[in-house]
Order: C-alpha cells, then structure tokens, then sequence
C-alpha cells in the first residue's frame, strides 16, 4: 500500500515527455482532420455527397482544405495516370507532417480494371506510403466514411506511420519512381 | 509589365475535374492560355480492342464520370446498327427513363459546381442533396449507384422493379417544387448576377469555327438544334417536350437554360411512366454463347445528346469477336481545348474557372 | 424538316459531281459513308461546307495492319438536313501523311494533333502537329498501332502486387471424394446417430 506522504517526483526523460505531447497532440489531430481537394480520379464522384448534407462529413470533424501546406490527408481518390502521379509526389512531398494518405477504389490497390492498360499504373504503394485502403469500384459513400473512421483508430493506436516510412526508405520509393515515371519533375516551358 | 506564368492547377477548389489550365497573366488579364488535358488518360480506345463486345459492357460506362449511361446508350446503338437488330419496345421506353435520370443528375452537378468558383456553396449543398436521391433510384434499379452496366446489346439487363413509379414520381414532384429555390439562389441571385451576366459571351461565329455543339449552341444560335428532335432514336419522336433556346449567349443565359432542361425531363419522364407497354425487354443479339458473339463488319457512328452535347462512338468491326477500332467523340473536346486557346485570353482570372464550368467542360471524356 | 430520303439523293448526286467515290454505304436513313481517294477530301469538304454541312464531327484513323494501310475518317453533319456523312480515305502506313484541313475547319487542329500522337501521321499545314498533347514524355511508338502490346509495356515498367498462390490443387489423385466420405461421416457422428 502507498503510504500517504509525499511521494518523491520522478523526473521524466526527454523522449517520454515528447511522447507525452505528442499523445495529446494525436488526440485533436484526429478529431480534426483536414482533407486535400484534389480530384485525381473517378472515384471522385462518391466524395461530394460526403462533403455535403447527405452523409455529412463534418460529425467527424473533416472539413475539406484548399492548399496541400495546411491538410492533413491526401485522398486519393481512384486510378492514377502518369502524368497525375507526377503531380501527386510533388503535392505529397509539399505537405507538412504528421500527414496520412487514404486510398480509394480498388485501382491503387492492384490496378484494377485498367491492370493492362499502358497509362495507369498497378499498385500505389511502391511510389507513397499508404495508410487506408477502401476498396470497391466504386465503393459507396458509406464505405468511405468508413475508411475515414477506421484511419482515425488507427492514428488512436499509433499505427498511421506512413510518413515516417517516407523518410526511412526514401531511397527505395525514388527509384520506383523513377523506374515508372523517368523524370518526376517536369520541365517543359512552363515549368522552367 | 513581365508576363507572369500562372497555372490553374489540377488541385484547386474550384475546378472541375482532374485538368489543368496553365496561363500567362499580365496584372490582371491573361494574355495567353491552353489547356492541358491528359491526366485523367486511361488508354481506353486501345483497352476496348482486347475485350469481348459483351466484356466491354463494364468497360465503357467509366469514360463519362458524371453521366455514366450515355455511354452505354452510344456503344449498344453502335453494336444494333452494325447487326441490324430490333430490340423490344419496352427497353426503349426504359431506356428513355435511365437517360433523361441521367441528364438531370449531370444537370444538378453543373450547377452545383457555379458554387465553387463563386464561393456560393450552398448550391453545392443543394444540388448534390438532390443528386443523392437520384442516385437511391437508380441503386433500386440497377443495384449500383455510380455505374450501372444496366442498358446492354439487346436491350435493358433486367426488368424494373414492382413499386418504383411511385418512389419516381414522389421524387419528382419535389423536385419540381424546389425548381424556383434553384433559380432564385442561382440566376436571379443579385451577388452572382454581377459576376455571371454579359461576362463569357459565345458569339455564334464561334460556335461554328469551333464546332460546339449542345447547350453553347442553342443559346448563340436560337434553333432548336438538339439530336433527339433532328435525328429522334429511341422513341423520342412519340413524346412531347420542348428545347430551350435563347439567342444571347452570356453565362448568365446558360445557367437559365440548364434549369429549363431539368424541367423538360421531368416531363418526358412523366410521359414515359404512362405510355410505357408491358412486354419483353431483351433480346439476344447473336448465336450462341455471349463470348463467342461475331458481329458483321461494318463502319458505323451513332451520336446522341448528352446533357454537354452530341457524344458519339465511331465503330469499326471486321467480323470477329473483337471491336477492331473505337473511337469516342467527346462532347466537350471543341470548346475544351480550342476554345481555351483562343478565347479565353482577353478575361481576368476569377473568370477562368467559371469559364471550365459554364462552357460543360467534362474532362474525362477529353483524356479518355 | 425535310424528307430524309431526298436528303440522301440530294447528296449522291452532288458527290457525284465532285469527284470519282471508290465506295457508297448507305447505313441508316440518316448516315451515308463515302470511300474517296485522299487528292479528293480538301474540295469534297469544302462543296460540302457550302452545302450547309458546317459541323465537323469526327476526324480520326484506323490502322489495317494486313494491308499496310492507315484510314483517316472524317465526319461531318448538318443540322438542316440531317445527314451524317463519313468520308474515308486510304494513306500509305510507312511515311503517313495527310493534307491538313485546317483552313477548312479550325476546330480540327486538335483531332489532328491526337491522331499524330497516338498513330504516327503527319498533318503538314497544322503549325504545331508534332507536341504531345495528351501523353507526356512518352518513349515508345504510337500506342494505338497494332503492334504495340499495351500489358507488355504496363509488366515492364509497373510492378504487379503478387498474390501467394497457395490455392491450387497441385496432386493429381482426385481427393474430393475421399473429403466428401470424410465430410458425411463427421456430420452423421455430430448428429448422433444415422439420418432421420
């Protein structure tokens, strides 16, 4: 039995006091996630009724957000052609951290419909790191609203390290880019 | 001043689709612009040359996001006309219905993006609250809310189900209720009148150097030039509905139009509900095992109208299993990318978003 | 509105006079094909733009690999008397080239610089012909080709998740009956006794 008197404070180290706030920071950011606008493709079209009032996003605190420095999730939402993902590394790398990518449909999964097609590429997670996958072609509303509950259980449990694997193994995602892409970033006369 | 080089990129707010439109902006104005389209290419004109003609039925319905079904009306009218077959009379009063849920759904989704540009969400709001219940009936028809696979070669897959004539007309009662909410919040709205009204005018010398056909047409020209009055298939020809045309042709008058044509639907959709037969509806195209069905050769193209335009697939069949060529005409590719090009620069740049809007750019069915 | 039928005659004799039609396909009441040699297309077009048939539709090609040929089709419409014409002409498949018709619609600039990209043939009189417009950076030949393999490209240069193939039935002596025995005795001993 503890006795009653003052019990001596223990000074913490450094690494647990960070963890400590970073728990804390974890609980706002997943009451309160910002998704990134950004239509890549055809599941697009099951994301604004849940934007809007039919199967309302906001309950879960999820508000859409303008511009890739200010979001937390990058939804990509259906296939991705070259030229899409080129942007996409681009968005993904200008993100600020903790960021999570959500990946809807059953095209980034293992390509899909469009598997033997020459401008769609067969499995996302070779070029980012992915943290929830929704399958369906196309998944209902309510399976991503699903998707997005299930991403904030896992940031509950500590498993949404997505981004952390980005920077261990940068070496080993740059040149699957590379390999399917040839360049990433583009210069043509626009771009200079 | 040094021209700046600015791009409405692929990722913003008030885009429509997955394009991006890359100008060169002095101050205020832009000075030169193009389109780029290409991001949303799937390489679909050659993925349908490795299929059966009855595997491409789950291929197809993909090129045009928005409006899946004039996809699978084009391809199988494609297919009737090359094997010379008549399919049953209730599949085409059935298909009549689909098509026109369709253009109502794709009108509601235009309007709802004038909210983006404009930062008026509330018709965004609106609209896809509408949307939504659009898509319930066609889950109780088809059993897939986005792409149905329902109108095939031969007909329609499967027959409609017991009782949905009323969930159809309670629906669109209320929606013909709400239909002056939408002009009061969208055209007649005095903050986006300002923004809307003598601003992005398509002259009808335009309209004809580019090749712009639907609702940009009709509003510069003042004809009724609409495929399912000029060339009626599937039964148009047996119901009465009128085609809104004006001949000023600003933002402001298109939008009017849009709102018009919901209102026809609902009329053609009604009638549809009370002269439809009882009966068959569907046929079987050719001999044998459907994957082993040959079709004649033959070059043929069947257009019809979309809620952007005239949308059409070119066909091309050297009498075996295998379509040997395919090609997808766009609705929105003349005004998409010429149209960008050349008349664009001259406006500001809040207008170029409203211009990708107003003008029914579609950019899936640009890229394919 | 007039009468479909006269419209087709109305056409067959105008065409006629233009030029020699190798070949005449009358699809449907409102569709006619004419198959034209391709020194004939620029004045057929331009009769017909005066004609009323101001819209052009359609322009691409298709590739007859056997006969060594490419086909570039043209569609134009007219909204006063609705028919809808194809024109097709023969180009030869080794250096492919067709006259641009630019000056006669503009809108076809884009449709000709797809078909470069995506077949290989060449529109002098297009100024810009040759950028790519909707590939990028793009390394190998013209897709729509027949003898380009579009799964052999996608396995080159994009990697396939692999499944673990641990389904298949690798033995050759048929165990299903012995599981099917197996299977009845097991229910028969969980209902305690022979069936009812």
């Amino acid at each position: 039995m503890k006795s009653t008197k003052f019990t001596p404070y223990t000074k913490l180290s450094k690494t647990e006091t960070d963890r400590k706030w970073w728990e804390i920071g974890d609980f706002f950011r997943r009451n309160s996630l910002w998704l990134l606008m950004y239509c890549t493709g055809c599941c697009a079209i099951e994301l604004p009724p849940a934007m809007t009032s039919a199967y309302d996003m906001e309950r879960l605190g999820m508000g859409p957000m303008a511009t890739p420095r200010q979001a937390d999730i990058l939804l990509v939402s259906g296939y991705l052609s070259l030229k899409t993902l080129r942007r996409l590394v681009y968005t993904y790398e200008q993100m600020s951290e903790p960021k999570y990518v959500v990946a809807l449909g059953s095209c980034p999964i293992n390509g899909g419909i469009y598997h033997d097609s020459f401008a769609v590429i067969n499995q996302l997670n070779q070029y980012i790191p992915v943290d929830v996958y929704v399958a369906g072609c196309m998944p209902n509303t309510e399976a991503v609203m699903n998707g997005f509950v299930d991403l904030i259980g896992l940031i509950k449990s500590k498993k949404a390290n997505g981004w952390k694997e980005y920077h261990k193994n940068n070496d080993w995602f740059k040149e699957n880019q590379i390999t399917a892409l040839g360049k990433v970033v583009i210069d043509d006369e626009f771009h200079q | 001043m040094k021209e700046m080089k600015l791009f409405l990129g692929p990722q913003h707010p008030g885009m429509h689709g997955n394009a991006s439109v890359h100008m060169f902006v002095d101050g205020d104005i832009i000075k030169r612009s193009y389109l780029l389209p290409g991001m949303l290419h799937r390489g679909f004109e050659k993925q349908m040359e490795r299929k059966l003609w009855v595997q491409n039925i789950s291929l197809i319905p993909r090129v045009c996001v928005p409006e899946p079904d004039i996809n699978e009306m084009a391809f199988a009218q494609a297919v009737e006309s090359l094997l010379d077959l008549k399919i049953p009379e209730r599949a085409e009063w059935i298909r009549m219905i689909i098509l026109e849920f369709a253009r109502i759904s794709a009108h509601l989704m235009a309007y709802g993006g004038l909210g983006g540009p404009t930062g008026n969400y509330t018709l965004m709001y609106h609209a896809h609250g509408d949307r939504n219940m659009i898509l319930d009936i066609f889950e109780q028809i088809t059993g897939a809310r986005v792409y149905h696979q329902y109108i095939v070669i031969g007909g329609v897959r499967q027959n409609l189900p017991i009782g949905i004539e009323k969930d159809m007309h309670k629906f669109l009662d209320s929606l013909e209720k709400r239909l002056p909410e939408y002009r009061d919040l969208g055209v007649d709205n005095p903050s986006i009148i300002m923004r809307v009204k003598d601003n992005i005018m398509l002259p009808e010398a335009v309209v004809w150097e580019l090749g712009v056909t639907g609702i940009g047409m009709r509003s510069a020209v003042n004809k009724p030039y609409d495929i399912r009055k000029v060339m009626p298939y599937a039964r148009y020809d047996q119901v009465e509905f009128e085609v809104p045309v004006s001949n000023y042709s600003d933002a402001r008058s298109r939008v009017d139009i849009k709102i018009k044509e919901i209102q026809q639907s609902i009329n053609i959709i009604r009638q549809c509900l009370k002269k439809m037969p009882d009966g068959p509806v569907r046929v079987k195209p050719a001999r044998g095992q459907s994957m082993r069905w040959t079709v004649p050769k033959g070059h043929v193209y069947s257009a019809i109208e979309s809620s952007r335009g005239e949308f059409g697939y070119y066909m091309v069949s050297n009498g075996g299993t295998y379509p040997y060529r395919v090609g997808v005409r766009g609705a929105s590719y003349p005004q998409g990318l010429l149209g960008i090009e050349k008349y664009l620069p001259g406006t500001r740049i809040d207008d170029a978003a409203l211009w990708v809007d107003t003008m029914g750019i579609c950019s899936p069915e640009i890229d394919r | 509105m007039m009468n479909s039928i006269s419209n087709v005659e109305f056409l067959n004799e105008l065409v006629n006079q233009i030029c020699k039609v190798q070949k005449y396909e009358n699809i449907s009441q409102y569709q006619v094909a004419y198959e034209v040699d391709k020194r004939d297309v620029h004045r057929l077009l331009s009769t017909l733009k005066s004609h009323g048939w101001k819209q052009l539709s359609y322009l691409s090609a298709v590739d007859w690999i056997e006969e060594n040929q490419f086909e570039v089709v043209y569609i134009v419409f007219n909204w006063d008397k609705p028919v809808q014409i194809q024109i097709r002409c023969r180009i030869d498949r080794e250096n492919p080239s067709m006259d641009s018709i630019l000056p006669i619609f503009p809108g076809a600039k884009y449709y000709e610089r797809e078909a470069h990209e995506f077949f290989g043939i060449a529109f002098p009189g297009n100024p810009d012909y040759k950028k790519q417009l909707i590939l990028e950076m793009w390394d190998d030949i013209p897709p729509l080709r027949k003898d380009f393999d579009p799964s052999a490209y996608s396995d080159r240069k994009f990697t396939k998740r692999d499944y673990p193939t641990d389904y298949a039935v690798t033995s050759k002596d048929n165990q299903r009956l012995v599981k099917r025995e197996e299977r009845k005795r097991r229910a028969t001993a969980l209902r305690g006794g022979n069936k009812q």
